[in-house]
Parts: structure tokens; sequence; C-alpha cells
């Protein structure tokens, strides 16, 4: 984790210190999202949030919560159905935006007659192999390299909820508890609940179990960690809450 | 025309299967409505109200004009309701959707028709002059029960409302000036509201009050009681959906009518709030044009 | 009235972001969703629609927000990236919620012309909400408007003026300057001369783009704004901003 020295906050159009910004010798300077670059040698925010900087990766990002989901490469995400055409299943990964494409043979283990039946408003979880400006999405529910769904494919039965994007990106990280700040779903299963999660950098979490309690119950911590900004110890409060008031 | 977002399978299918075992997402009871909250601008007849995640604006506006001719006697009094792209972008502007008339056309049956404003007060002189009173409805976010939350808008602000003060004499109206003289209250007989029931199930067996946005569109028939405090019932819309047994439509009238009493106490307790924040402004307000002459 | 401007960011919770600004007596709330799927006759092959929606407090929009919607439109497409989002909408919703009383008058509902007044407070909810939303911007913006008033022969620059001040007014004009110091928008109604105006460009220079070096430090908010000073809108922006954005970060 970064070192807590003072934290940056920027608005679009400011200038970043030149200083500020790492010098590698070897690696090139990888931009996250939130900054551009303007020719020769400006790097400008153009969102409102904190700059982070990584020295050691030779990397910098904005890191901030709200907005639209934009679709990027190698996210994972949760999309509905929209419909189906000759060879592609239509995908929408956020209300009223454009639609993403599915390869219908883009599922593990699927051939010409074997392929998925997906109906219109079905949920897939699938990654972003291609996402271009000029071009629509384009989905996988298969690893191109190891012909494994690992993980994707068609989301049956469940609830999918709502988060922003700021929660759904803290869910996904390797460490969320240490880096993200967000335990609820370790804490709801260790409070003996069983269920099932696959976040969508989307900003949508499903969640399946036999038991719709159950799925109400993590619907409502999920919903009310993001809403109410709980830290860890306010998380372990309300999931001691939750399951109490459940029994 | 961009289509209206549509919530997934997997969600249609489990809020069904939930309410089955008496669940709801949000953890509520059946007949329990999302905390309400309603605030009044610093102008006479704006009332922001906010219910869950809904949200309505209505503004109370009154202007001197000519009456209908086959109604001299009466003043004008119309309620907007426009839908706009900012509830969501399926909504556009100048192109009404069926959400939208069916909002404008229950507030219109629940507040005009059953005479909650004396419109004949509005009258100024007779044939020539009357009161035009406006009220306009702003949805500015939208997350289900869009016809509680307006009603509930519309009526708080034309209580809240004060129209300029007018006084005829020898055939010569004069229409003072705020600074002139402090606006008057309209004239206000009785306060209906809204409860909207919506039924799930195969039969309909299932009601829930307050339906947000995701319930709305998975439930199989609704309907509206419009009705006052004193159990005075304005109008009953159940527009088509599966039939429901009267028994219980009986039933959910008898639970509107504790819903309304509590609307209503609400909104006294809001008003008489409201009127007291004034009042202490109004005499500094007074003192302070003191010193300016 | 508000002398000092008041702004709360993410109001609504359905929209992609929003913003509740007043300002002088006007309250504005602003609702910011993008990019999304344009319609066939708004697309564009390279850049994104910026679609903008003036609604009044009250009465059906007319010609005089068809006016305010172009003049906000045109200075939003400068701001944001909308190369970015080729195809896409950027769709902008204003909701006019209260314009300042004019205790001497009684209003009648539409208004003609003296559109001006409003324009700053519009655009600064609007900016306001597409950095809620997260849509990639060059700058930010901010805005001002600066009355000239003749009284007994001498002329005055009165910055946000009231509705009364309006009446007396020569001359009104509404500036907006980018986070670069550039001039965004100018509009300028009634009778002025050049002089007049680079008056009235320096005092709205003062208010918009005051340098941000010099902390805000406790600011005598003075009734009678005799000397045109009026408030820092850049630091006020950037203040509004950050307390947003340190709220919504409160894991880091």
């Amino acid at each position: 984790m970064a070192t807590e020295t003072e934290r940056l906050y920027v608005l679009p159009g400011d200038a970043i210190d030149e200083p500020l910004v790492p010098r590698h010798k070897k690696q090139p300077l990888r931009l996250g999202p939130g900054l551009r670059h303007i020719p020769p040698s400006a790097i400008v925010p153009t969102v409102a949030g904190q700059l982070v900087v990584e020295p050691r990766k030779n990397s910098m990002w904005m890191e901030y919560n709200g907005g639209r989901y934009v679709p990027a490469q190698n996210d994972l995400v949760i999309g509905q159905v929209q419909r189906s055409a000759a060879e592609l299943y239509l995908v929408n990964l956020a209300a009223h935006t454009a639609s993403a494409t599915l390869p219908q043979l883009a599922f593990e283990g699927a051939t010409k007659k074997t392929r998925p039946q997906l109906a219109q408003g079905a949920l897939v979880y699938a990654r972003v192999v291609l996402a271009n400006r000029h071009m629509d999405a384009e989905l996988e529910c298969v690893s191109a390299a190891t012909g494994k769904a690992e993980g994707l494919g068609p989301l049956t039965g469940g609830m999918a909820f709502d988060v922003s994007l700021g929660l759904a990106r803290r869910l996904l990280m390797a460490r969320s508890r240490d880096e993200g700040g967000v335990e609820v779903l370790e804490l709801l299963g260790a409070e003996g609940l069983a269920f099932e999660t696959a976040v969508g950098r989307n900003g949508r979490v499903w969640v399946g179990s036999d038991s719709p309690k159950t799925i109400v119950l993590v619907g409502r911590a999920l919903r009310e960690t993001d809403e109410g900004r709980l830290d860890v110890e306010q998380q372990r409060k309300l999931v001691k809450r939750l399951v109490r008031e459940m029994r | 025309m961009p289509r209206e977002a549509e919530p997934s399978l997997n969600e249609k299918q489990f809020i069904v299967q939930a309410l089955g075992e008496k669940l709801r997402l949000d953890g509520r009871e059946f007949d329990q409505y999302r905390p309400l909250e309603l605030t009044f601008g610093d102008q006479y007849g704006v009332a922001n109200v906010t219910l869950g995640k809904t949200r309505v604006l209505a503004k109370v506006s009154a202007e001197v004009t000519v009456p209908y001719v086959d109604r001299p006697l009466d003043g004008v009094f119309t309620i907007a309701t426009e839908l706009g792209p900012m509830a969501s972008p399926a909504f556009e502007v100048g192109r009404p959707t069926e959400t939208e008339v069916l909002l404008a056309r229950l507030l219109e049956k629940t507040v005009r028709r059953s005479g909650a404003l004396d419109t004949e007060s509005l009258c100024l002189v007779a044939g020539q002059k009357c009161w035009s009173v406006r009220v306009d409805v702003h949805v500015l976010a939208h997350d289900g029960n869009l016809i509680d939350a307006s009603c509930f808008a519309v009526v708080a602000a034309l209580r809240h409302f004060r129209k300029p003060d007018t006084s005829i004499a020898s055939g010569q109206l004069t229409v003072y000036t705020p600074a002139e003289r402090e606006p008057v209250p309209l004239s206000w007989l009785h306060s209906p509201f809204c409860v909207t029931w919506s039924f799930f199930g195969d039969d309909g067996e299932t009601a829930l009050l307050d339906a947000t946005w995701a319930e709305e569109q998975v439930r199989v028939s609704s309907c509206t009681v419009s009705l006052n405090r004193h159990g005075e019932i304005c109008q009953i819309a159940k527009l088509g959906g599966v039939p429901v047994e009267a028994v219980a439509l009986l039933q959910c009238t008898a639970v509107a009518l504790t819903k309304a009493k509590e609307f209503s106490t609400f909104l006294d307790g809001k008003l008489a709030e409201d009127a007291k924040r004034r009042n202490k402004g109004g005499f500094m307000a007074e003192l302070s044009s003191e010193n300016d002459r | 009235m508000t002398v000092i401007p008041e702004a709360t960011l993410s109001v609504l919770p359905r929209a992609d972001g929003s913003a509740r600004y007043a300002h002088a007596g006007y309250t504005v709330t602003a609702s910011v969703n993008g990019p999304i799927e344009a319609q066939r006759r708004d697309e564009h092959a390279f850049e994104a629609h910026v679609d903008v929606v003036v609604r009044p407090a009250a009465g059906t929009g007319g010609t005089r927000e068809r006016h305010l919607e172009s003049i906000i439109e045109s200075s939003l497409t400068q701001l944001i990236l909308v190369k970015n989002f080729p195809r896409q909408l950027i769709q902008i919703v204003l909701q006019i919620e209260t314009t300042p009383d004019n205790d001497y008058v009684n209003t009648k509902l539409v208004q003609a012309s003296l559109n001006f007044p409003i324009v700053p407070s519009l655009l600064q909810a609007a900016v306001l909400a597409l950095i809620s939303a997260a849509v990639p911007m060059r700058a930010t913006a901010t805005a001002s408007v600066v009355a000239v008033v003749s009284q007994e022969g001498t002329k005055r620059l009165v910055v946000d003026p009231s509705p009364r001040d309006l009446e007396q007014a020569q001359s009104v004009h509404v500036l907006a300057f980018t986070s670069h110091d550039e001039l965004l928008l100018a509009e300028s109604e009634g009778d002025f001369t050049v002089k007049e105006w680079d008056g009235v460009y320096e005092a709205a220079l003062k208010i918009c783009c005051r340098p941000t070096s010099t902390k805000a430090g406790i600011d005598v908010m003075l009734d009678d704004s005799e000397d045109a000073a009026g408030s820092d809108m850049r630091q006020f922006l950037r203040s509004t901003v950050e307390a947003k954005v340190a709220a919504d970060l409160y894991w880091k």
C-alpha cells in the first residue's frame, strides 16, 4: 500500500507537478483511468478524485467513485442478455447503453450444436475482451488460453444487486479487506450463511443461495455498506445486527 | 426512442419468490412505507418530497387571468405533470409515456375533481378576472410509487402556498405585491392522499404498499385509493391487471385510511413547523424593511 | 437569499451524477446520465452528443429555455472530452427549483428576456453534476453574472444582481471561465461601451479565477457588496468537490 503521505485530490484539468510523475528507467509510464497524456509530457486528470502514484510499477491513476460503467479490457462484468442474434447475444452492461456482443460460441465446451440457450433478461458473468471507443464491447465466457470457463458463464437463479462502481472495484481487489476496506461478504460467510457471489465491475453483484432469506440479507448488507459508507468495524456491527434480526 | 431498462429474469423471479416467503428486498413489512420526508423552500408553495429513493418536487404558482366562458364564477386550477429525462433517460421531453398520463390523470381525479381546492374562491370579478393556480410536478428521481409521492407533494405545496392579496374598490381590482401586503393562503377544503397497493402472485394474493421501481416491474396488478383523513374516498383506480378478491380490496381500503391519517398528521406537523420558522423570519424582515426607509 | 453559494453533490440516487446548487436566490438541480446510447438522429460518428434540457420551475419550457439550453450546451461541449465517446449521448437535465422573488412586483408565469442571471447557476450545477458523474473533462469552469447599473449619473458594477438591480440595469453580462483562465462564455445584453465591458470582464475574472494559492481565509461577507468583490468561485468549486471525493474514498 502506498505510504500515508498527504492525499492529493485533483480536479479535471489541474496541473500535476512534474516531480510527482514517476520516472522509472526501464519500464514505460503506465496511466490508469482518469488521466490523459498531452504531448509532449503533460499528464492531466480528467475526473475529480485522488491521484495515486505507484513508483515501483511506474504507474499512476485516479481513484474515484461514481459515474456510469464504461467497458475496459479484462474487466469481469455481469451482463443482461438483450436479445439473441444469428451468432451472438447482445448483452447490456448498464441501462440505456449500447449493447456488448457475446459470441454464442464463447462459452466453455460450446459447439454449433451444444451452445447455451439464453433467454432475454438472463444474466451472464463474462470478461470484456475488446473495449474500444469506436466499437461495441466484446465479451467472452471462456478463457481463450485454457478453454475453461473459470467461473464465467450464465448465472441462474439468485439475485443481482446494484452497487456503486467504487464498491464493485473494491470487492474485486485481490485483498479486498486490506486494500479495499470491505469485509462484509467474508463476515457474512463467517456467520454461517451459505451463499455464492459474482461481482461485476459494472456495479452489479450476483448472490446465489438456496435460502432467499440469505440472499435478501446479503443484498441489504451490501447496500447499507455502500450507501452508508461503512468502514470494516461498522460492517462488522451491521452484519451482527442483520444476522440477529433474521434469527 | 430509448427503451426503459428492465430488471433481469433473475431479479424478476427472485422478487416474486421472496415475496412468497414474506420477504422484501429492503427488509420492509408489506404495509410499510419507505421513510417519507418533506421540506419546504424559502418561497411559498414549493414542496420537496422524498420517499426512499423517489424524489418529487411540486411548485405552485398563481396569476390573474380570464375565467373560462362556461364557468364565469370559477377560477382556473391545473396540475401539470411531466416526467422528464431526469427521472429516467427513457422519458423524453414532450412525448408523454403511459406512466406520465396515468399519473397526471390520478392527480387530477384525486386533487382537482375531489374539490380539495375551492375554485369559486379564486374568482375575482365574475366572468372577467380570476386566479389561475397551477401546480407543476417535477419528478427528480423515480424509484417507484410516484403516485403517492406526487400526490403528497401536490397537497403539501398547495397548502403551503400563499397567493397575493387582492381588494376590489369601486370596481377596481388591486393585486398587492408581497411588499405591500402579506400574501394569503388558498381556500382549502380537505386534503386527499393517494395510497397505492401493488399485487403479486398468480391471483394477486400478496398486497404491498409503496412498491419500489423493481417491485413495480413485476407486479401483476395495482390499485390506487385516494381518500382523506375522514375516510371519504375520492376515487379508486384499478386499471386492469389480474382480478383481486373484493374482500382483499376492502381490507386494503381500511389500511389506506390509517395511512391517510398518518400522512395528514405528518403534513400538519410539517406545516406548523414551517409556519413557526417563518414567523420568526417575518418579524425580522419587518424590522429590516422598517430600517430601509 | 443566499449570498454564499451552496452545493450538494450526488443528490439523486438513480442518476449517474447529480448536484444541487443554490446561489443568489436561484436553486438548480442538475442530473447527468451518460455516456448512454444516442438516438440515431443525435448520433455523431466521432464525438459524443451533449444534450442539455432546461426545465422551468413553473410552466412549460419555451423559447427562453431553448435559448438557455443552447448557451449551456455550447459551453459544456468545450469542457467535456466528447471525442472519448463517439456515437454516445451525455444527457444533462437542469431543473430550476426557485428563482429570486421580487417583492415589489407580482411576477407573471412567463417571463420574457432577462435570462442571463440564471446562467451561472445553471452552468455551475451542470459542471458539478458532470464531476459527480465522473464524465471526463478537459477542465472545470466557473461563471458569474455582472450588471452595469446607472444610478444618479454614475455607473457601477453589480455582481449577482437582484431582480431589483436588473430592473435598473443598463446592461447585463454573463461570463464563464475555464480553470485554465480561458474565457468560455460571454453573453451580453443591453447598452454598454467597450470600456464598460472591460470593467465587467475584470470583475468577473476576479470572481471566477482568483488564484488558488491565496487560501480562502475568513472572508467577511458584506451585505452590501459595493466593491463588487463577490465570492471566490474557483475555491468554492474545489472545496465542494474535494469534500465529496474525500467522502467517497473514506476507505482509502
